[in-house]
């Protein structure tokens, strides 16, 4: 079943046109990735979706309900939860509150169940327990990274968007990272994953899609991207060669 | 020496209006980054509603005092339609410039209608006071002070232990993210307008029966909560409440042991010594240090 569809979204800043008609689906259950070069759209791809970019046209259907031109507000209620590029954490709050924000979207819950659920996240993410009570803006990037995913998933959300998480991270974090996105998954959350790295990225996807400048380049299952010539040379660099 | 208890009691009574006040400012620059400029004109809108409720339609004190701080609440949220809404992306300039020309306009306004003669607003109690040992307590300053703990206390409380304290301190921290959330980023910033508005004027009507009612009012008690803020570190709830009291007491007692004409100029004087020993106030970050 189509959990989200877009169709011909075109998306525009003061510089110019940065999206011009991409068509991507995602299916529920999956875990699809957007690669390509800086520039070529993805971020603005995932911003479109939640309703940050002012001038977008053509359409976007999430869960069977057009999105195109709702509030951001309203988007993330309909169960969409976004963690951006450079995680974004409120560095004044603490780790649990950040994590407790992330319900946000969800009315009528308690304060009790939030509470629960907020542990049941530091059992996900043991290696945050210890920093509870700790300020967000104290931790290292990795650390944050987590918090960003644990606050993302407070929101239960049916559609999970990640923007590069593994940008700036030790190469050891990175895979942590990746161990945790294959976990998301296996708890039933579709994930759409905007990654520069490839390598990790279609690791971990059922299907990909390559952006160049702001069009749909190619799309397929990982080992096709793999076999693409023109992918790999262009935007997989070596590291699918080496794979 | 011995009058130094009783100076005191005057000095945090006066020093907690300030503070009330510069809460308000503090609010709007940690939710919306608005340095609000008409923070005082709240003051005098809400001691002049109140003796136009009070003395105009004779109503009861505490019907009045409900009245005004709910309609104050009101004008905070059609004072952040005109003057911040429309400027709210072109950046913290205009929004500024924009409260300052509602100072100017609300005093006029109040000017025109109401005259340079000040109006008498009775306080609570009928009571001046009672004696502490050698301290008089007066009545109205006990209330300011016993208003200001309270008002304080739950703000730490909403801020702290609510959810809806965090979505507010998440939103003054990052707009974006916060509607991302999902958290109501539009009724935040104008709760905090309704909130900040009712703040100043219920600090108005405490101040007014020792103050009088008057368009000065309004400029006399932002300046001093301007730069109580400044003292406290610029957006610091601590930081607002620790300068508001520091003024209050640094100018009573520079009133009493130096010189009265020179009263106001100590808060400054006072503000002076802080940016030059510690410029980023006493709960402040240096701006080195959040980079």
């Amino acid at each position: 079943m189509k959990l989200l569809e877009i169709k011909g979204l075109t998306a525009r800043y003061n510089a110019g046109d940065v999206l011009k008609g991409l068509d991507l689906t995602v299916e529920e259950g999956e875990i699809v990735a957007l690669l390509g070069s800086n520039g070529a759209g993805k971020s603005t791809t995932l911003r479109s979706i939640s309703g940050l970019v002012p001038h977008i046209g053509g359409s976007i259907t999430f869960a069977g309900q057009s999105i195109l031109g709702l509030k951001t507000e309203a988007i993330a209620k309909l169960g969409l939860a976004h963690v951006p590029e450079g995680r974004r954490l409120f560095p004044g709050l603490t780790v649990r509150d950040n994590i407790l924000l992330g319900s946000s979207n969800r009315a009528g819950v308690s304060r009790g169940q939030l509470e629960r659920e907020a542990d049941d996240m530091f059992a996900f993410f043991p290696d945050l327990k210890r920093l509870e009570h700790a300020y967000c803006w104290s931790l290292s990037g990795g650390q944050m990274q987590m918090v960003a995913v644990a606050r993302g998933l407070m929101a239960k959300p049916k559609l999970l968007l990640l923007d590069e998480p593994s940008l700036g991270l030790a190469p050891l974090i990175v895979q942590q990272v990746f161990r945790i996105i294959g976990e998301i998954r296996k708890r039933g959350t579709t994930v759409l994953l905007v990654e520069q790295n490839a390598n990790m990225a279609l690791s971990v996807a059922d299907r990909g899609y390559v952006l160049e400048a702001g069009s749909l380049l190619v799309s397929g299952k990982p080992d096709e991207l793999w076999n693409n010539d023109q992918v790999r040379a262009a935007y997989l660099g070596g590291l699918a060669a080496s794979a | 020496m011995s009058l130094l208890p009783q100076l005191l009691f005057t000095g945090i009574g006066i020093g907690s209006i300030y503070a009330m006040v510069a809460l308000g400012f503090v609010l709007l620059i940690r939710s919306a980054n608005v340095v609000n400029f008409a923070q005082g004109e709240f003051s005098m809108l809400g001691a002049y509603a109140m003796v136009i409720l009070l003395t105009g339609f004779g109503l009861n004190y505490f019907v009045s005092l409900g009245l005004a701080v709910v309609a104050m609440a009101i004008f905070g949220v059609v004072f952040a339609s005109i003057t911040y809404w429309p400027l709210r992306d072109r950046g913290q300039i205009p929004v500024i410039i924009s409260t300052i020309g509602a100072t100017i306009l609300l005093s006029n306004l109040i000017l025109a209608t109401y005259g340079p003669s000040p109006e008498v607003l009775p306080g609570l109690f009928d009571g001046a006071g009672f004696l502490v040992g050698n301290v008089f307590m007066d009545s109205q300053y006990l209330t300011i002070i016993a208003v200001t703990a309270v008002l304080v206390g739950l703000q730490y409380l909403i801020f702290e232990k609510t959810m809806v304290g965090k979505k507010l301190q998440a939103t003054s921290q990052d707009k974006e993210m916060a509607s991302l959330l999902g958290i109501p980023v539009i009724a935040m910033i104008f709760g905090t307008f309704a909130y900040s508005a009712a703040l100043g004027g219920l600090a108005g009507i405490l101040v007014a029966p020792i103050l009088f009612v008057s368009v000065g009012i309004g400029p006399l008690i932002a300046l001093k909560a301007f730069a109580a803020n400044i003292i406290g570190g610029f957006g610091s709830i601590p930081g607002a409440i620790c300068g508001g009291l520091i003024i209050g007491i640094v100018e009573t007692l520079g009133a009493s042991y130096i010189s009265v004409p020179y009263k106001d100029a100590f808060a400054f004087l006072m503000l002076l010594a802080v940016l030059l020993v510690r410029p980023q106030g006493l709960f402040g970050e240096r701006i080195a240090e959040k980079a």
